[in-house]
């Protein structure tokens, strides 16, 4: 473990993305402490530049404080990533395991959708679902969830395939232990650190398509999320950026946070590739 | 033989594909709250519910969803997209003066991501550790990371509003009719800079950190050694073995991420105007025009899978090594 | 090494096209300003067809009504002046009302127009396409052509406001020798409309622009002024902007621009700004309960919640001024007006007491009450209105939440009074007997069908009083009869009034007689010319 931690550190970028992440999980953890009004609040005079007024990063066009939404926005970013990646890794996962342990026909079907659905232009899918599920936080993730599984699939299916040739997988199948405790017990262990480096990388694109969602007028109009105050700043872009600006940085900080988190559990993961 | 096997199996599972998402599609759509009817009387300020029942009537939508949907498979069969109730025009006719638009802008982005890509990619790959490697790398972290639509805005805060260098929005100036050709080519290229290098960027990152990895990787293989071991110049081992190598996982990758150019577009489209397949999308969705989008749908697949095939040719001209096989 | 050599000619061919792309962007400006007498006007969103007998979204109207035209249109205080006719006379019972064509007016096909043409119109193709028309000319005994040029309806009963129904966009007059017989939807000629206004129809590029020139053959000497109209589609608010900006577009209309963004764009030397030329429509907003839900049911619940609303807030913030506080149903533009109503200011104190006279009780969350409210996908505006309206209520100690859904869901779910609260907003279209009547009256609440009175509210009183308002002909008599129902209303609160909508007009300060009538850039711009 330590070994993984020195490895994982000696990088600077997982040093500088473990930094970032802290910083902003920080912030969705303690926003309502640090703004305990509500980020909706429109008690701010519109259009406040940053610093004026007493707001960090200025007020929108009905006075809401940028730097509150900012800062509870993180919230719904994170939740949204984290759970839809975790949809995406149960269905992922679990037709991954199956195509790759079952193989034959089960798996060229499974292997055949998993490529119909990533033909599928995932974005426009996910608009699609959201707009017909009626927005909110429960759809979205479960849309984003939707869209995100192939490539999590497809690891998964040659992870499994690859352990389960191994002497030990044929040894516990020789024992006669049953499927499900071969895969659960055996092969997935061994199969799953390269899918947790995908998965953190599924939660930094997550974060993106809820944004571009958002964006589009697809949010949960009951959460403030950065991608919807883009979406509102965006028409005033010309008269004030700081609407659309400091919402983005907040997006753009947290998914090199979490890539290069990403990159740096790679590298402790899975030495011998990262030697390069 | 196995020539003709190989097309045929592409062909049934091309035409799969599409059976799969056509039966996708129809069941989303329908699965959706809103009652066409109503949205094209509420739009046409109708206050009257025997109105209201004639578009039923007039456009199926009173029917059983079986019958829909086996009418709906038979029109795809026979490349009959149906006629849009809002637009009131065919939906092929629609969507095929979307297309060109569309086409130009992915094609460019995605052409100018892969160039882009390879060229910064094979630059920092090269010189491991140099500046100029830490530079790209820095800026490839960045665009990756950067929500496409907030980079287009911030494009356009940049080169449109404060230079002017080019439009924020449209296809083409509102008398282009009136220009030459060449004019109206140019025209066109301006409108496009922007949306292009907003919907390319994105790519560009990724294409740029893949190029650099896997020349990296390449550059320790053994051919190349030997190479180098022969006496070849650096140059020519770069263009003869390591480039084209090392290019062709990058060109693979890019062809799988043709959905995702699209899905871009659909973003991009919309923050710069360009009248294409991606805000015809959008227009839909919130109109529920279902033939519109039934139509939208399958012919976006379809150019993911045009795009895809596309890459493997282009795979194979950079990698003779593949159509040996 | 060819590396360094080939970087240096991507970045010098790199400066080159840099360099290059100025040039080419002042000379498309070139091409950008007007010259001659054309205008490019802004129009959102993309109309589904121009032919205003078959549709009449805000922008078909806005296209559509200046190659299709009306019997009259109405100057900005709403009185009637010609357009296809030239004069009019009503009998003194107020049921016959004959009306002289305009002698030199042609269809842009050549055709002559004749009293034939009006006959078609109003008694059979509107009859069967137009449900606002069919309302109005379902009251007529008879149409019929006295001659070649003189038409004359009579009326089954008086109604007051029947003149209004031939305004261009509520009874868009179409070529009979084109329509008569044809299933009007599939008419080949559709695809290039034939009216007898000002313009004519010239080409149609889908997602770009429609474009529309003068016609020579115009029935007014020396009109129309200008010599072509590019009705450019955009539908990125942001580009609007920077079209009106930079003079690619010389006009704006209803909601082209957005309201913040109104002010900027005014002040600017080259563009004039005016909010007449929406008299004729007077749009109205509010907040929309159900009345059949508790406990909106109750009325000291929408009373509450009226003086939890701050109307200024709504007007100045959301609105951006682009709007007047309203005092009831009728629009202060609206004719028969009554100012003198109750006012509900806003009181946190008198919400309260009214919260708690009706036993709802903060719970340990401070939440007297948890309502959801269905917000209006039809643009920021009203999604503002929500988030605002969530806001005001929380201050009271209820709970709302918002529930989004797209267009038809939307329209959907009120039409079947399937909500707790939403937004809604009508047009008042000149007359209240045409236009406000209609959300307050008992025979209108028609399930699935939308801009009926889909709150849900019933009162004997108030039907009477609008249907007796409807057919008197004294305007004294209706001015009574609706101050007596405006006090009513305003007393129960049907609904929840906020804001009479100021549409602004935008256009280029060179552009003269633009906006000369009550129905603004629906009118047909025959006048409008570059000074």
């Amino acid at each position: 473990m330590s070994q993984f931690l020195k490895t994982f550190l000696r990088r600077p970028a997982g040093a500088v993305g473990l930094t970032l992440l802290v910083l902003v999980a920080a912030m969705a953890i303690f926003a309502p402490l640090i703004y305990p009004a509500s980020p909706w609040e429109m008690s701010g005079i519109p259009f406040s530049r940053p610093g004026e007024n007493g707001m960090l990063m200025g007020a929108d066009t009905l006075g809401r404080d940028i730097a509150a939404g900012v800062v509870h926005g993180a919230r719904v970013s994170i939740v949204i990533g984290i759970a839809s990646t975790l949809t995406a890794l149960l269905i992922g996962v679990t037709l991954g395991c199956i195509a790759g342990y079952a193989g034959g026909m089960v798996d060229g079907a499974i292997v055949r959708f998993t490529e119909i659905f990533q033909t599928i232009p995932n974005f426009v899918l996910a608009i699609l679902l959201v707009a017909i599920l009626t927005p909110s936080i429960g759809t979205i993730i479960l849309a984003i969830g939707l869209v995100s599984w192939p490539p999590l699939a497809r690891l998964t299916r040659a992870q499994v395939r690859s352990v389960s040739t191994r002497e030990f997988v044929q040894a516990a199948r020789c024992q006669g232990q049953s499927t499900l405790s071969v895969v659960v017990r055996h092969v997935l262990p061994n199969a799953v650190s390269p899918i947790i480096v995908l998965g953190a990388m599924t939660v930094a694109a997550a974060i993106l398509i809820e944004a571009a969602l958002s964006f589009m007028g697809l949010g949960d109009p009951n959460f403030m999320s950065w991608g919807y105050m883009i979406g509102a700043g965006r028409t005033v872009i010309r008269q004030a950026w700081w609407m659309s600006v400091f919402p983005g940085l907040a997006i753009l900080t947290t998914v090199i946070a979490i890539n290069l988190v990403g990159e740096a559990l790679n590298d402790a993961l899975n030495p011998r590739i990262s030697r390069a | 033989m196995t020539v003709v096997k190989s097309i045929l199996g592409k062909v049934t599972g091309i035409a799969f594909a599409i059976l799969v998402i056509a039966s996708i599609n129809f069941a989303l759509v329908h699965s959706a709250p809103g009652d066409p009817a109503l949205v094209i009387a509420g739009q046409s300020g109708a206050t009257d519910a025997q109105f209201i029942e004639q578009i039923r009537r007039d456009y199926g939508l009173d029917q059983p969803w079986y019958v829909q949907y086996a009418s709906y498979l038979k029109k795809v069969v026979t490349l009959d997209l149906g006629y849009s109730i809002r637009q009131r025009a065919d939906v092929s006719a629609l969507i095929l003066e979307r297309l060109g638009p569309t086409l130009l802008l992915t094609i460019s982005a995605f052409l100018l991501s892969l160039i882009g890509g390879v060229f910064f990619g094979a630059l920092a790959g090269l010189r491991q550790g140099s500046w100029k490697d830490l530079a790209i790398s820095l800026v490839a972290l960045i665009l990756y990371a950067t929500p496409v639509f907030w980079l287009g805005l911030m494009l356009v805060l940049v080169f449109s509003i404060n230079l002017e260098w080019f439009p924020a929005f449209g296809y083409a100036n509102i008398r282009a009719a009136s220009f030459s050709t060449w004019h109206y080519a140019l025209d066109v290229a301006h409108h496009l800079v922007l949306p292009a290098l907003t919907l390319a960027a994105i790519y560009m990152a990724v294409y740029t950190r893949l190029m650099r990895a896997s020349l990296i990787e390449v550059a320790h293989e053994d051919h190349v050694k030997t190479a180098r071991a022969k006496g070849l110049t650096e140059g020519r081992i770069l263009r003869g073995h390591m480039l084209r190598n090392a290019a062709g996982p990058v060109i693979t990758f890019a062809g799988l991420q043709a959905g995702a150019l699209i899905g871009g577009a659909v973003v991009v489209e919309t923050v710069f105007s360009w009248p294409g397949l991606g805000r015809l999308t959008f227009d839909s969705v919130t109109a529920r025009d279902y033939p519109v989008l039934l139509g939208l749908f399958l012919v976006m697949s379809i150019l993911v899978i045009a795009i895809n095939l596309l890459t493997d040719l282009i795979h194979r001209l950079v990698d003779p090594r593949i159509g040996a096989r | 090494m060819k590396r360094r050599d080939f970087n240096t000619l991507l970045l010098s061919g790199l400066a080159a096209g840099a360099s290059g792309v100025p040039n080419l962007w002042h000379d498309g400006m070139a091409y950008a300003q007007t010259e001659g007498g054309g205008l490019t006007a802004l129009l959102t969103p993309e109309p589904p067809m121009l032919v205003l007998p078959l549709n009449q979204q805000q922008p078909t109207i806005v296209a559509g009504s200046k190659i299709y035209e009306g019997l009259l249109n109405f100057d900005f205080d709403l009185n009637p002046i010609p357009q296809l006719a030239e004069s009019w006379e009503i009998s003194d019972d107020g049921l016959t009302y004959t009306f002289h064509l305009q002698q030199a007016a042609r269809w842009h096909d050549g055709t002559p127009f004749t009293a034939d043409d009006v006959v078609f119109s109003c008694q059979v193709m509107l009859m069967e396409l137009h449900p606002r028309a069919r309302g109005n000319f379902e009251r007529c005994e008879s149409i019929t052509a006295l001659d070649a040029h003189t038409v004359q309806f009579v009326l089954k009963e008086p109604f007051a406001p029947f003149l209004k129904a031939f305004e261009a966009g509520s009874a868009p007059i179409s070529p009979k020798h084109i329509y008569e017989g044809t299933d009007y939807a599939n008419n080949p000629a559709n695809d290039h409309p034939i009216g007898t206004g000002p313009f004519m129809f010239k080409e149609w590029v889908r997602g770009s622009h429609i474009h529309l020139v003068a016609n020579p053959d115009y029935y007014v000497d020396g009109q129309p002024g200008l010599t072509e109209i590019f009705f450019r589609i955009v539908p990125d608010a942001a580009s609007r902007s920077v079209a009106l900006e930079s003079g690619e577009a010389q006009l704006s209309s209803w909601n082209d621009v957005e309201m913040f963004d109104v002010d900027r764009l005014a002040s600017l030397p080259h563009l004039a700004k005016t909010s007449q030329g929406y008299e004729f429509f007077s749009p109205l907003l509010w907040y929309e309960p159900n009345l059949r839900r508790e406990p909106f049911n109750d009325l000291r619940f929408r009373k509450a919640m009226m003086h939890l609303l701050d109307k200024s807030f709504i007007v100045e913030r959301i609105m951006f001024n682009q709007a007047k506080a309203a005092t009831g149903p009728l629009c202060s533009t609206t004719p028969f007006y009554e100012g003198d109503v109750p006012d509900y200011a806003k009181d946190a104190e008198a919400a309260a007491a009214l919260l708690d006279d009706m036993g709802l009780a903060p719970d340990a969350d401070g939440i007297r009450a948890r309502i959801s409210f269905l917000v209006v996908p039809a643009g920021e505006m009203w999604t503002r209105l929500a988030e605002y309206f969530r806001q005001a209520m929380a201050a009271g100690g209820i709970e709302v939440t918002l529930v989004s859904t797209d267009m038809a869901g939307w329209g959907q779910a009120v039409s079947n009074w399937d909500f707790d609260m939403t937004n809604n907003l009508l047009y008042q279209n000149a007359d209240p007997a045409l236009g406000v009547a209609r959300s307050y009256i008992s025979s209108n609440i028609r399930q699935g069908v939308l801009f009926t009175n889909t709150e849900g509210y019933e009162n004997p009183e108030v039907d009477r009083l609008f249907a007796e308002a409807a057919v008197a002909l004294d305007p004294a008599e209706r001015q009574r009869l609706y101050s007596e129902v405006q006090k009513i209303l305003v007393a129960e609160l049907p609904v929840l009034w906020v804001a009479e909508q100021q549409y602004p007009t935008l256009y280029d300060n060179r552009l003269t007689d633009v906006i000369v009538t009550g129905t603004g850039v629906n009118g047909n711009f025959a006048t409008a010319r570059y000074a």
